[in-house]
């Protein structure tokens, strides 16, 4: 077998053996089906079919994904070398690329295995009080949450890559999180209220966080509604249109997953084990 | 089969390996000594392509700079401090390694079975002793069976009995004909297990030839204590005609001469050949910093 599969392995045995990722997906099958349950009392789910949850759903997985991926990424490289394996595995005939290829896909493998389960439990739960109108949307967010975790685990191999050991690894990977999920948005609004920004200012504001791309992506799948997307979602729409919108928002969060993955990979193969 | 030249280090503006320089051949053992800091692990790591270094090091004419990931096919190695995986098995251990050499699982089990291993197969390698993980490593540094055998201070930590066990190891594949590259800072065990020796102090080298050689670096540091049935004053007049002889001195019941490792059986002899009775006799080698400050002097007096 390739040294990548064999490595990939290993990594994805790793991550479910630590349990975080059980966490996770238990958690966001638990939030989902409380959701649609709720809606299912409510009334609202029946007209909705799949969508209204898949919206209630966006700003959780905004949260947790994220976060699960960031952290997981972080420990990846960092988390060897602190226990002393780094050197063992690299003194080995492996490559640094191999070894830091291997632990990404192990790590992108798993973590879609997570909320693919998450989203599958949640999705099996949901077909049992509504239609399956609008699955389409539901599973087109499934796949948007794994490229945000791809995106976000390449950010965390960075920060494991040159942070000198694990615990400042996560530490740094919760201030990106925090930055990224919880006070760009609150950043963004205070330059809007300061500065007045253009559009392509707005524009550049959400290419320049996966997260905000993979939001906007998001609720274009779901929502067309230029009240639902906001001003950015609206500019977006009304400047370039819906489908070269979403283009250009694909390639930020695939240019999120290479670039800081491809700068790891360089800083790692220069590095002392 | 492993050739280093002019190995440097730095970090920064400091040196902590300066053009250091080996070669070895298959069937040979070639020992880097040195105190801790020396920079023999910066050397060793440098030989496995764990770190960058200046200077050019070879395996079976790979460089390892440049072809790092085929140049370490040709190479088990045991670190200093083995670590593994914790929640792998020592069988699930061997078996990971032996798929990243794409060797069959069968490799994994007679490594395994060679180490004495096979009762532990199943035990989590973080639950093994410091001796178990030594064992694991060579395990694992062997499966391929590897033409050069690289291992950092693989005696540190071991007690006596697994000492002469890795003594013996070391023989057996020095007759196997591997090419073997150890440091250590024990000077005793070199002359038992290696053909050469490259000293280091502060990264610089202070003596690279044969092991042997070494025993003129621990002629003042080697102490052969005495204890003697009443006869010390004669004993020590004998001993201050005897030339190998160093510095002569009594300490409590013992008396205590200072010699050449090679000349302590010749004091015992001659002091029984005198009719001195020894009640009891003991042995304290040279350390590696009284045979480094040895040579070092050696060096200074021919410059």
């Amino acid at each position: 077998m390739n040294e990548v599969l064999i490595l990939a392995r290993k990594e994805m045995r790793d991550a479910v053996a630590s349990g975080w990722l059980v966490v996770f997906a238990a958690t966001f099958a638990a939030v989902a089906m409380l959701l649609s349950h709720i809606q299912a009392d409510s009334g609202s789910l029946g007209d909705q079919g799949f969508n209204r949850t898949t919206a209630g759903l966006i700003n959780l997985c905004l949260l947790l994904v994220p976060l699960l991926a960031l952290i997981l990424g972080a420990g990846a490289i960092a988390g060897e070398r602190d226990r002393g394996t780094l050197a063992t595995l690299l003194s080995q005939p492996v490559s640094p690329l191999q070894v830091l290829f291997g632990k990404y896909v192990g790590l992108t493998l798993a973590v879609w295995g997570a909320i693919a389960a998450g989203f599958g439990l949640a999705g099996a739960f949901m077909v049992m009080f509504s239609s399956l109108s609008d699955i389409e949307h539901y599973l087109m967010f499934v796949l948007l949450s794994g490229l945000l975790a791809s995106a976000m685990l390449s950010l965390g191999i960075l920060v494991s890559v040159f942070a000198g050991s694990r615990v400042k690894a996560l530490g740094i990977a919760v201030v990106l999180w925090f930055v990224l999920v919880l006070a760009y948005d609150l950043g963004a609004i205070g330059l809007a209220l300061a500065v007045s920004p253009s559009g392509r200012t707005l524009v550049a504001v959400a290419l320049l966080n996966p997260a905000e791309s993979t939001r906007l992506l998001a609720i274009m799948s779901i929502e067309r509604d230029l009240d639902v997307l906001g001003p950015l979602g609206a500019y977006l729409t009304d400047r370039v249109g819906t489908a070269a919108s979403r283009g250009l928002l694909l390639a930020a969060i695939a240019a999120w997953t290479a670039a800081p993955l491809a700068i790891a990979a360089r800083g790692f193969s220069r590095q002392d084990a | 089969m492993l050739s280093a030249t002019n190995v440097t280090k730095r970090y920064g503006k400091t040196t902590v390996l300066d053009a250091a320089s080996l070669a070895i051949e298959p069937g040979m053992v070639t020992a880097v000594i040195g105190a801790n800091g020396a920079g023999k692990s910066t050397l060793i790591k440098s030989v496995v392509g764990l770190i960058r270094f200046e200077g050019s090091i070879t395996i079976n004419g790979m460089d390892v700079a440049r072809d790092g990931r085929r140049a370490r096919e040709m190479v088990g190695y045991v670190p200093q401090d083995p670590a593994f995986h914790s929640d792998l098995t020592v069988s699930e251990t061997a078996h990971f390694y032996a798929n990243l050499r794409r060797l069959p699982a069968t490799r994994a089990l007679a490594a395994i079975e060679t180490a004495g291993l096979e009762a532990h197969a199943g035990k989590k390698a973080g639950a093994l002793s410091g001796g178990m993980r030594q064992r694991l490593a060579l395990a694992i540094a062997q499966l391929a069976d590897p033409p050069v055998l690289v291992l950092d201070e693989p005696a540190a930590g071991l007690d006596v009995s697994a000492r002469l066990d890795l003594r013996r190891l070391v023989a057996e594949q020095r007759t196997a004909g591997k090419a073997i590259l150890l440091s250590t800072h024990w000077l005793e065990d070199v002359p038992y297990v290696a053909d050469n020796a490259l000293v280091l102090d502060q990264g610089k080298t202070v003596y690279a030839g044969p092991a042997t050689g070494l025993s003129a670096a621990s002629a003042a540091g080697s102490k052969l204590f005495l204890r003697l049935n009443g006869h010390s004053p004669e004993a020590m007049t004998l001993l201050e005609r005897m030339p190998a002889a160093g510095s002569i001195a009594r300490s409590g019941d013992w008396v205590v001469v200072s010699c050449a490792a090679t000349d302590k059986a010749r004091m015992v002899e001659a002091l029984v050949g005198a009719g001195i009775g020894i009640l009891d006799f003991r042995v304290e080698e040279a350390s590696v910093d009284a045979a480094v400050l040895h040579l070092q002097s050696l060096r200074g007096n021919l410059s």
